[in-house]
């Protein structure tokens, strides 16, 4: 009997073993794609909270200043915001809905023609709603901060998440200006520490392409631009689905009962069990 | 009043065989006192398959199977349908499990040799679901109208155009269209919460009737009905209620929660359960940078890229499944289980889910020259593990087999 279950252990330590040298291998294949947010390289990571009514009801006031201008949420409706957000309807109709005729019921479908904003702007602004399900949310993150200074573009400016991309940058006057702009860097030595010279100075070799905002040119500082598109991108994500905070705290007790219940048929087999063995 | 159920009770059974068909088939049914946790699979793939259809069924009502609605018609069901979103996941998290728990169910029959005589109808059963399966978690794919919906369909309905002569009107029949319309996503819908779905379950029914004449199989590959007691039930069995069900009802305590573990916190799954693609509606003027299927036809998706010639692909893709209905007659072991046959077949087994665990990662991501490479090695695992079965099932060395469980 010892023997078997040895074999039986040996075995699954062996497939194990395969197990593991096959994830490597295609760890090693994967791993030759380049970062997701483009000339950004990796995406900043992005943790949204979706129990922070403050936080969502920023981003919301911020995206219904400066973006729904252009971009619709033509899947959620008014109301369901103001409920969700926990803002009283009265407060959300009078402060961030400009058009008087809207409804609660009615869906958010933006304010400006798709036919007009085509012509100002090459493309038609897209819809947003479900912006955070097609892009992720450290995307949207990065993206909006990743705007710089670019005189070759239409609207001087230029983003690395998105090269070209047909959007001005519309948080401009929060953020400041923001430029691409080269560092001494120390140069990493092939044992992990920084190369020095003789004298002991780190020697430092140039890199270019780091985001850099001008001094005092935005209303913002860069942590509080940072809090803004944080709420702004918290919001998205709520947008794209706005069941998802309900979805994880209901699936707890879910969860829990399929717990129970295995719980429950296992004792149950065991004692039936007995009577064949 | 238990008098005139028992009376009510007995004019039916006079006119059906309730009685007798419950006693048959699931109380006294008997089944292998020893088996393990393999032989779950097949039981929790009858619980997807209920909770697919009732959650289905609740879908159907109100999607909008209409060009102009269809993705619309999701995202309220998401947002404005009272728990819409529990159907909604429910559906597609259940359409991965649904294929999680068909290819180890699958695996299973492999490993124990649940296709040997006399199991070549259950397996043939089993692999005419399978196809049925694939074809209605395509169709299925199609409706929510999002990009990946649309280009998806592109390639997989572009398959057809590449069968000789006639190829192109077959493919305008399949559309009902010159491109991808809402005449095509209406056809799809028609066929996959009717039509399949009927020859899905009338399927999954054969399956059954044809497992409970021949007897359901052990790790062991022990035949059970060589040592019968005087009532002529086989003595290494145990009837199917309570003992196997009870079994089960733990395999579906894990499973479900599994199930809710995924649909309530990574209902996408990574993008391998639903696409990020296809959060976007359809639009046949751009074209997704990267094409993928969802994961569960991906070692197919690889297997079509692995040969550079379109009809070529489409012939080795239907292979590789048609291959799976003749796999009794490729075993010509003299024993059932991997514990008793040779060294070959355990190679030759853990070869093939290698490969196809490979050609599934492979599927999902895009072409670059070694993953081409390792394409064409892993296609030619695959099929070499079927294409040799019959040369090393019969001249390796096996293990007695003991005659009782």
């Amino acid at each position: 009997m010892s023997v078997k279950n040895n074999f039986k252990i040996g075995l699954s330590i062996r497939n194990l073993i395969i197990f593991a040298t096959l994830f490597l291998c295609i760890n090693n294949i994967s791993a030759a794609e380049g970062g997701s947010c483009k000339d950004y390289g990796e995406c900043d990571e992005f943790k949204y909270s979706l129990n922070d009514m403050a936080s969502l009801q920023r981003g919301a006031s911020t995206f219904l200043n400066y973006c729904y201008g252009c971009h619709s949420l033509q899947y959620s409706r008014w109301g369901r915001v103001a409920t969700d957000l926990q803002i009283p309807e009265e407060l959300f109709f009078e402060n961030l809905v400009f058009d008087k005729s809207i409804k609660p019921g009615d869906l958010m479908t933006g304010s400006m023609s798709k036919e007009k904003s085509a012509q100002w702007f090459g493309v038609a602004p897209p819809d947003l709603t479900l912006v955070s399900r097609v892009r992720g949310d450290d995307w949207i993150y990065s993206y909006l901060r990743a705007y710089y200074e670019d005189s070759s573009k239409q609207y001087g400016v230029n983003n690395l998440v998105y090269p070209g991309t047909a959007m001005p940058n519309v948080l401009l006057a929060l953020q400041g200006n923001q430029k691409l702009v080269c560092k001494d860097i120390p140069i990493i030595a092939n044992n992990g520490g920084e190369k020095r010279d003789e004298l002991g100075n780190t020697i430092t070799k140039e890199k270019c392409g780091y985001l850099k905002v001008e001094e005092g040119s935005g209303k913002l500082t860069k942590d509080e631009f940072d809090e803004l598109i944080y709420d702004l991108t918290n919001f998205l994500v709520y947008v794209g689905e706005p069941a998802k905070a309900t979805r994880e705290r209901i699936g707890w007790y879910v969860i829990f009962y399929f717990l129970i219940f295995t719980a429950l048929s296992a004792l149950l087999y065991r004692e039936y069990h007995k009577d064949y063995h | 009043m238990s008098e005139m159920v028992g009376k009510l009770f007995g004019w039916v059974n006079r006119r059906l065989p309730i009685a007798n068909t419950f006693e048959r088939h699931l109380s006294k049914h008997p089944v292998p006192s020893k088996v393990n946790f393999w032989y779950l699979f097949g039981a929790l793939a009858s619980v997807v398959l209920i909770i697919q259809i009732v959650s289905g069924i609740w879908l159907i009502m109100p999607y909008s199977n209409t060009e102009e609605e269809a993705f619309s018609s999701i995202e309220y069901i998401m947002r404005d349908v009272d728990y819409g979103w529990v159907i909604r996941y429910m559906h597609t998290t259940g359409a991965s499990m649904f294929f999680a728990v068909v290819y180890l169910h699958m695996f299973r029959g492999l490993l124990y040799g649940s296709y040997q005589k006399p199991k070549e109808l259950v397996w043939i059963f089993g692999c005419a679901i399978y196809l049925a399966m694939m074809a209605e978690g395509f169709l299925g794919y199609v409706l929510p109208y999002g990009q990946m919906s649309y280009w998806g369909a592109q390639v997989i309905i572009s398959l057809f155009g590449a069968i000789p002569y006639i190829g192109e009107s077959l493919e305008l029949w399949v559309r009902g269209d010159y491109y991808i319309s809402g005449i095509t996503v209406s056809r799809f819908f028609a066929l996959h919460v009717v039509a399949l779905p009927l020859v899905l379950i009338a399927l999954v029914f054969l399956h059954l009737v044809a497992l409970h004449e021949v007897g359901a199989g052990n790790p062991e590959g022990v035949d059970i009905e060589e040592y019968l007691d005087d009532d002529g039930v086989p003595l290494d069995s145990v009837p199917f209620f309570p003992y196997k069900v009870l079994n089960a009802l733990v395999g579906i305590g894990v499973f479900m929660t599994v199930f809710a573990i995924i649909m309530f916190f990574f209902p996408e799954g990574g993008g391998y359960f639903i696409e990020m693609a296809n959060f976007e509606e359809a639009n046949p003027l751009v074209t997704p940078e990267h094409i993928a299927p969802v994961w569960y036809y991906s070692p197919y998706y690889a297997m079509l890229r692995a040969v550079p010639d379109k009809l070529g692909g489409l012939i080795v893709m239907g292979s590789a499944v048609a291959i799976l209905f003749v796999v009794p007659w490729l075993d010509r072991s003299k024993v059932a289980s991997i514990r008793y046959k040779g060294i070959y077949s355990k190679v030759a087994l853990a070869f093939f889910g290698i490969s196809f665990l490979t050609l599934g990662y492979l599927g999902t991501v895009g072409v670059t020259e070694v993953r081409k490479t390792m394409s064409v090695i892993c296609t030619a695992i695959y099929f070499a593990f079927f294409l040799l079965m019959p040369f090393y099932t019969k001249y390796e060395k096996t293990k007695e087999v003991p005659k009782r469980l």
